[in-house]
């Protein structure tokens, strides 16, 4: 708010000796083609309102700015400048502490704009589907399993997690999982009981894959 | 399988990499069922190798030339991403350039310049 009021009296006082200077050479009946620093001063210095007015109504008086006068105009206006960039520490709002407590304020947290790419080439996904889904399964109790439970048996990467292996199925044979039931073997492999859902029939599944 | 070469791997494009190395995947997929169920024999379980080192020739050249092209892309620029740089050794990478090391008073300059040293031989 502050600044707002003073960056208004400068632009205000700006105008004003702006207008003063540029109504001289108007007004003046000798012909000066030159701005004229020196010319003959009638009146005082006016209000700014008169001043702003002072167009329509001084037909008849000339208004002599003289040297001093124009530097210490201009100082004011510069310290106003000033005032408005720098701010004013003078005069500036405290904030009243109302509680004893301090709680750190809320302050300006920027995004992250990097000037380089930390690495060139961003890592590539090394679990993809081909790597989770080993091999399928084929012994016998993989076979019944197949035949009674509509459920396929695989050998899994043992990082995989059952989201993963549903969708790396789903990606590989093209069968929607109803549920995956998932073990780790005693020799350190993964196996996935993916259940396929009712609309897919196993047994053509597996024929598909190659294991019959 | 015709043996895959990187030379004739190098001029094809990067989706067409690609698309073999999913091809060779898929080959890879199916080989694997193969050794599982019993069905190829020697051939087959031959080819498993086969296809495992071709399936790392077509990434290495993939990555090559990506890594090529990043280079020549970031060439010049001041920031590289790390991996672009030198590597050397981390002592080296702080140490002081040889610009900054040679960097000295303009008065040790000047005394330098007017009072270098002299080299004095004694006529035989």
């Amino acid at each position: 708010m502050r600044v707002c009021f003073f960056h208004l009296l400068y632009q205000i006082r700006l105008d004003i000796y702006l207008h003063l200077f540029s109504m001289g050479p108007k007004k003046e009946t000798k012909d000066a083609a030159a701005p004229a620093k020196k010319k003959e001063t009638t009146t005082a210095a006016a209000t700014a309102s008169a001043k702003k007015t002072t167009k329509t109504t001084t037909t008849t008086t000339t208004k002599v700015v003289t040297k001093e006068r124009k530097e210490k105009v201009k100082s004011t206006a510069l310290k106003a400048k000033q005032r408005v960039v720098r701010g004013n520490r003078l005069t500036r709002n405290r904030k009243v502490h109302l509680k004893p407590t301090f709680r750190r304020p809320f302050t300006l947290r920027l995004q992250r704009q990097p000037k380089y790419p930390r690495r060139s080439v961003p890592k590539r996904n090394r679990l993809d589907h081909f790597a989770i889904i080993k091999y399928p399964l084929t012994t016998e109790s993989a076979m019944k399993k197949i035949e009674d439970n509509n459920t396929l048996v695989f050998i899994v990467n043992i990082r995989a997690n059952k989201p993963m292996i549903q969708q790396a199925v789903k990606k590989m044979y093209d069968v929607e999982a109803e549920k995956v039931n998932t073990l780790i073997r005693p020799d350190g492999e993964k196996k996935a009981y993916v259940r396929l859902k009712a609309d897919h029939d196993a047994l053509d599944v597996a024929n598909r894959i190659g294991i019959i | 399988m015709t043996r895959i070469k990187c030379s004739k791997l190098r001029g094809k494009k990067p989706d067409e990499l690609q698309k073999q190395l999913t091809e060779l995947r898929q080959e890879l997929n199916t080989l694997r069922v193969g050794k599982v169920t019993g069905s190829g024999g020697a051939q087959k379980l031959g080819k498993i190798r086969n296809v495992r080192k071709s399936i790392a020739r077509v990434l290495i050249v993939t990555h090559q030339t990506t890594k090529e092209n990043l280079r020549s892309l970031y060439h010049g620029k001041k920031y590289k991403p790390k991996d672009l740089r030198q590597r050397k050794t981390r002592a080296i990478r702080r140490l002081l350039t040889p610009k900054e090391k040679s960097i000295r008073l303009k008065k040790v300059q000047r005394q330098q310049w007017a009072f270098p040293q002299r080299t004095y031989a004694v006529k035989a």
